[in-house]
């Protein structure tokens, strides 16, 4: 059958597992100059302030957004039955992305920033940001639109949700128009649904439609999955000030927040209760990507916990600004929506190719690496964090005392990241040579 | 055709749920004269201070220092000025709260700089902590100043010399203006000065304990 040509979805799966590479890199970096902040320095591109912004939207743009389009770009035209609307189009829309990425770069090292989490690239970029976005949901839009299957799968709607959500809240979130608290209030307004409406729809959209694959289980519920995605379009958009509870913002703004957060709980539940429900009698002897898959989702499950616990007044005093929120992201960004995207390539490559992946036994070691990796990296912030903030609500402790009482967590944190890199250089050299091909007689085979 | 009408319903109700929650979390602050009327003594950023402002932005400053005094004891606590500040500066001894950060400070500022994290101490008050060299000093070499500090040495804002150049300069200005939208150390000295005359106790003695520096 070569009704797919997969052009499309192979090109950004390349692209996002180079920038994934680069800029978990960088953080590594991050995570050094915690230890010596002398690291590197004397050199304004390289500095904290500059290269923060290229590893949080390195990650979230370069690697990401870009492996999940890939991943629609495999999963849509095959839920729809028919060849992808236009390959052309969609290997535009990667040339364009690329040169977004570069310019992010080039822009953030030079610290030319917007200022605001997320929302850092400048407005040049927005545009192209904004073109390379409607060039991707026209090509999503008309393959669904000529689809030969009436029923619309799960991962459909979630798509076409993302493709929606994505566009209003980049383009009203990126007006010029605010100021003072409000432009705080927008911010994270677009800051959370970043997470919440482009990076949760599209990652549970790739879970969708790679658990059952990968299991060769039916899906545990249709019904669950539409009641999360109706609950997830209603919650979601209301919780962005749960990020300056205390602050300086009304306080019924404060509280509508903290009970849609709670709310979340609902959609959580529902996918993830779908997930474990497809994965049933699957988990002892699954692969790298049922791993992937199953322990995505199970911190998709606790990194969703935390948020709306975070959002209740008596633990946001404490774990607000400090590092245990680093610890949360990540266990979100990483630890589910990257496990996820992780786990849909290494399903699809070998597919889109048509060749075995060039080491199963590499792709395990990855699993492991990256597993044990954030679990050092998030527990240590957890911990750490939560003490310093218990230590920040007693004054006559110094801030700098509180600051010191960080460095054996920051230690933990370094090495996990190196665990994490490492794994992610064999990810890269795994998809290369698997990319490269050569003859399948020499494939490794796993005994 | 029947799904067809489906996708569009889809599209439609998305697009419903998401101005609801929209409307009520991010329109209707937005016209909350609340969050948009300065406060009495707020005044917009001098040229020299804007400068400053956008280098903050430039070095990122904004991922490791909030500006907000969050509506905590504990922070009106640490960030406000300790007995042994009030005594050097203003002659009395007293612990003065700063007040928490209120939405009228901030008209000035696009973007904002409320931030999320604090790998240094919060800043919404820092004007006026601290004089002008110790700030250059700190920008220099944090760890003089700050033993234990996470901060990079900002050596590109000094020139071979290790003079500050226009940019430290203008930076310190900005530093020096935050959080004096509310005349709050003045007020506050006053107040204790008023209070303790009220209460007979002395205001002139050094601080028996001192206090370790909170920031």
């Amino acid at each position: 059958m070569e009704l797919h040509e997969d052009k499309s979805a192979r090109w950004f799966i390349y692209a996002s597992v180079v920038f994934f590479l680069v800029t978990i890199s960088i953080g590594l970096i991050m995570a050094i100059k915690f230890i010596a902040p002398d690291f590197l320095g004397g050199f304004g591109p390289l500095s904290f302030g500059r290269i923060r912004a290229i590893h949080t939207n390195g990650v979230l743009f370069g690697w990401l957004l870009a492996a999940d389009m890939g991943l629609c770009f495999y999963i849509v035209p095959r839920l729809a039955g028919v060849k992808l609307y236009s390959e052309k189009l969609g290997l535009a829309t990667l040339g364009l992305w690329v040169v977004i990425i570069l310019g992010a770069v080039v822009t953030l090292a030079s610290g030319d920033t917007q200022g605001k989490e997320y929302l850092e690239l400048d407005s040049v970029l927005d545009v192209l940001v904004t073109i390379a976005w409607v060039m991707f949901a026209v090509n999503m839009f008309a393959t669904i639109a000529k689809r030969k299957y009436e029923h619309m799968y799960a991962s459909l709607w979630y798509i076409m949700g993302t493709l929606l959500w994505t566009a209003v809240l980049w383009i009203v979130g990126n007006l010029p128009v605010y100021s003072g608290v409000n432009d705080a209030n927008v911010n994270w307004w677009f800051g959370h649904n970043a997470v919440g409406l482009i990076f949760t729809p599209v990652g549970l959209a790739i879970a969708y439609y790679f658990i059952p694959k990968a299991t060769g289980n039916a899906l545990y519920s249709h019904k669950l999955s539409i009641i999360g995605f109706w609950t997830i379009a209603f919650l979601y958009i209301w919780t962005g000030a749960h990020h300056i509870i205390f602050g300086p913002v009304p306080t019924w703004l404060q509280t509508v927040a903290i009970l849609f957060s709670v709310s979340l709980l609902i959609p959580v539940w529902t996918a993830v209760t779908n997930f474990y429900g497809t994965l049933r009698g699957k988990w002892a002897q699954g692969n790298y990507v049922v791993k992937f898959f199953l322990a995505g989702t199970t911190f998709y499950l606790l990194t969703c916990f935390q948020g709306p616990m975070h959002s209740l007044r008596t633990v946001n005093q404490i774990v607000s600004k400090t590092d245990w929120i680093i610890g949360h992201a990540h266990m979100a960004l990483l630890g589910g929506f990257s496990f996820f995207a992780i786990g849909g390539i290494y399903y699809a490559l070998p597919k889109i190719l048509k060749r075995p992946l060039y080491s199963e036994k590499m792709a395990e070691w990855h699993f492991w690496l990256t597993f044990i990796g954030f679990l050092g990296f998030a527990i240590s912030l957890w911990v750490g964090g939560f003490l310093q903030g218990l230590q920040w609500m007693d004054y006559t402790i110094s801030f700098l005392d509180t600051v010191k009482s960080m460095f054996p967590y920051y230690m933990v944190r370094m090495f996990s990241g190196i665990l994490i890199v490492t794994a992610q250089l064999m990810f890269a050299f795994n998809v290369l040579k698997t990319a490269r091909g050569g003859n399948s007689s020499i494939q490794p085979s796993i005994a | 055709m029947k799904l067809e009408a489906k996708a569009v319903l889809l599209i439609v109700v998305v697009a419903v749920f998401m101005f609801l929650g929209s409307y009520v979390t991010m329109v209707m602050p937005l016209t909350d004269p609340n969050l948009y009327v300065p406060t009495k003594d707020a005044k917009p950023y001098t040229e020299l201070e804007m400068r400053g402002r956008q280098v903050y932005q430039r070095e990122g400053c904004m991922y490791c220092h909030t500006q907000q005094v969050r509506n905590l004891l504990e922070e009106t606590q640490r960030y406000g000025m300790g007995e042994e500040e009030t005594y050097k500066r203003f002659g009395i001894r007293a612990l003065i709260q700063a007040p928490p950060s209120q939405p009228g400070e901030y008209v000035y500022d696009s973007p904002h700089f409320l931030g999320t994290r604090r790998v240094g101490p919060d800043l919404a008050r820092v004007g006026g902590k601290y004089d002008n060299s110790w700030h250059i000093n700190h920008l220099r070499d944090p760890r003089s100043t700050s033993p234990g500090s996470l901060m990079p040495a900002y050596t590109w804002l000094f020139d071979k010399a290790g003079q500050p150049t226009g940019e430290a300069i203008a930076l310190v200005a900005y530093l020096q203006k935050l959080g004096t939208n509310i005349k709050w150390r003045e007020e506050g000295v006053e107040q204790a000065k008023k209070l303790q005359a009220l209460n007979g106790t002395s205001t002139t003695n050094p601080p028996a304990t001192e206090r370790k520096d909170a920031q």
